[in-house]
């Protein structure tokens, strides 16, 4: 562990083209907490954990998981990731999705059975297992895709928007395994443009134009507003960034 | 019928393509580049053909001139050397070797004392003399083929026109030395079934990894422990066995329907064909890198299916384009694999003589695996 910290970056910026899509981004998330990233759309939230999961090459700064300088693949094994996008394969079932991405991870048959019980479980498709997941509904969908992600039981885990999709009532059953996952000393790194949803994150980050605006819990940042919710928050925030 | 709602689709598919640049280059440049091949490669002749020429006449001084002629020195003057490039040896026993070793595509020989017998002959046109020029050709290539024996009849009609007599000479070109019963079919089979196989791998497969970048499952797996390299393995490890199986089902259909002759190795033309399938997959692998969408990869295809259709060798013979044009066929892969697949199936070559076709299409698979994998590193931009 570095400093006791799973995620450290340092003046991390990645520009495409001309674009600036982080700009000199310097974050820590401390090991074994829900970390949210909060922002509108383009603000650089999947861009950030992006490169945090070395699928882009920062143009410069650095970044750190578990203390090794990213990218590097032996922390591939440690960390899951959700992405956006489904990125789950139509044609196979439910179980056969599981039970690939099990298998890249080297879980023995035995352990990827077990995990994949106490996944569709949580998931509460267990009915659906054997169904092709093209038949399944954009929620299902979302839901199959974060369970690929947790079937190695990772120690850091990437959540871009999982719960875009997802009706309110599995949210809340989501919530309530994400802090299971904490207790068990998990990382969740997550990205959300839901700000109600902000107030389950021990802490949160807010990203506007590549740049971290604020950081800390709920409550320090809506108390350096001087506001009452995140959104007023993060609008008192925007207007001081463009005024600077 | 609304005008306005019909120019507002119009005009929504313009807008779309000012910002796809790969869609204007292949509405525009591909046609162009494609009809400006056909023209050149298909400029009508056969040309630059090698033929081996043993010319064993000594000539004849025929009275009263005091120094010796040759017909059959008045017949190779009289070559269209645009179509036959001669090569010429002293024996016929070279001239075969040149052959079989696909140096040339036949040989014409011309017999001891040609020009004394026919003088002979056409003073006594009883006699049984030798005035047969022999031609044997490789006709493992019908089209070239056809071309040697039409040039050689040209030369001799004018080289009798020349000397202003008409010499009881016949050709004889009843012998083959490679496929004596080709027929049209017989040659075109192996590079339809080369060019069907490439085709199909590359299709399947450049779409397959388009899917895959598109889903975004791609980058969810290089989020895990895997390798680009061992994807890329467990794609052409998939794809070999589908290829495989479709090559089979291809010659089978060919042999046992068509009945397309075979000569040499079934075993060993289907090895070529699956080598093929496997380079034409990692081919697959390495353009989908330069599809966004499955839309674009679909646009590929006439680009890949051009210079293989016209410089492979596919229908018209590598010797049917221009000799300047020609490096360009050796830059094509399944070339290769046209040509080997011909040469097992009609001349009856084993592996000592496709040898270098064999190595050619593994080199190319390799470089482009090697570059899939390169190219998936560097979609980590």
């Amino acid at each position: 562990m570095h400093n006791g910290y799973a995620i450290e970056t340092k003046n991390l910026t990645k520009l495409f083209g001309k674009f600036t899509a982080l700009d000199g981004l310097d974050m820590r998330v401390e090991a074994g907490a829900v970390h949210g990233l909060l922002g509108p759309n383009g603000a650089g939230k999947t861009t950030s954990i992006k490169v945090l999961c070395g699928l882009i090459k920062p143009t410069s700064g650095e970044a750190y998981i578990f203390g090794k300088k990213v990218p590097d693949r032996s922390i591939l094994p440690r960390i899951g990731y959700m992405p956006q996008e489904t990125a789950l394969y139509l044609e196979l079932s439910v179980h056969h999705n599981l039970a690939m991405y099990g298998e890249l991870y080297g879980l023995s048959g035995k352990k990827i059975a077990e995990r994949e019980k106490e996944l569709l479980r949580f998931i509460a498709l267990e009915k659906w297992k054997d169904a092709p997941v093209a038949n399944l509904s954009g929620g299902m969908k979302h839901r199959v895709s974060l369970a690929c992600s947790m079937i190695h039981e990772p120690d850091l885990l990437f959540l871009d928007e999982p719960t875009v999709g997802v009706d309110p009532e599995l949210r809340a059953s989501f919530w309530e395994y994400f802090g299971l996952l904490k207790r068990a000393g998990v990382t969740i790194v997550m990205t959300t443009h839901y700000m109600d949803e902000a107030q389950h994150c021990d802490k949160i980050g807010l990203i506007r134009q590549g740049k971290l605006i604020a950081e800390g819990t709920p409550g320090d940042i809506t108390r350096g507003t001087n506001t009452t919710n995140l959104e007023d928050a993060f609008l008192a925030l925007a207007r001081r960034q463009e005024q600077a | 019928m609304n005008i306005r709602r019909i120019l507002t689709i119009t005009r929504r598919i313009f807008r779309g393509l000012r910002n796809d640049w790969r869609s204007l280059f292949m509405m525009f440049v591909t046609p162009v580049i494609g009809i400006a091949v056909f023209g050149v490669a298909f400029s009508g002749d056969v040309n630059s053909v090698d033929l081996v020429v043993v010319n064993q006449d000594q000539g004849y001084q025929i009275p009263p001139a005091s120094v010796p002629v040759s017909i059959a020195d008045a017949v190779v003057e009289n070559f269209d050397t645009h179509v036959l490039k001669l090569d010429r040896v002293a024996t016929e026993e070279e001239a075969v070797d040149r052959v079989r070793r696909g140096k040339a595509f036949g040989l014409i020989i011309f017999p001891e004392n040609f020009t004394s017998n026919v003088y002979e002959k056409m003073m006594d046109p009883s006699l049984a003399l030798d005035t047969t020029i022999r031609l044997e050709l490789d006709r493992s290539n019908v089209t070239v083929a056809n071309s040697i024996l039409k040039a050689v009849s040209d030369a001799m009609l004018k080289a009798s026109s020349a000397m202003g007599v008409e010499a009881p000479v016949t050709l004889d070109s009843s012998t083959a030395i490679y496929a004596q019963e080709a027929s049209f079919r017989d040659f075109s089979v192996p590079g339809i079934t080369a060019f069907v196989v490439f085709m199909l791998t590359f299709i399947l497969t450049l779409l397959a990894f388009v899917s895959e970048r598109t889903s975004g499952s791609l980058e969810r797996l290089q989020v895990t422990p895997l390798r680009e390299s061992e994807l890329v393995m467990g794609y052409a490890l998939a794809f070999s066995v589908i290829a495989v199986l479709q090559t089979a089902m291809t010659l089978v259909v060919i042999v046992g329907v068509f009945q397309v002759m075979v000569v040499g190795s079934i075993l060993l033309a289907f090895l070529v064909i699956a080598l093929l399938a496997v380079m034409s997959l990692s081919l697959g692998i390495m353009l989908s890198s330069l599809a966004k969408r499955e839309a674009q990869a679909i646009q590929f295809l006439p680009v890949v299916a051009l210079p293989v259709f016209l410089l492979g060798g596919v229908f018209w013979p590598v010797e049917g384009i221009p000799a300047w044009m020609r490096p360009l066929s050796y830059a094509i892969p399944p070339s290769y694999a046209v040509n080997a697949t011909r040469s097992v199936m009609l001349r009856g070559w084993g592996v000592g003589e496709i040898w270098v076709d064999l190595v050619a299409l593994f080199g190319f698979t390799v470089a482009f695996l090697a570059l899939s994998v390169w190219s998936l590193h560097r979609a980590r931009g």
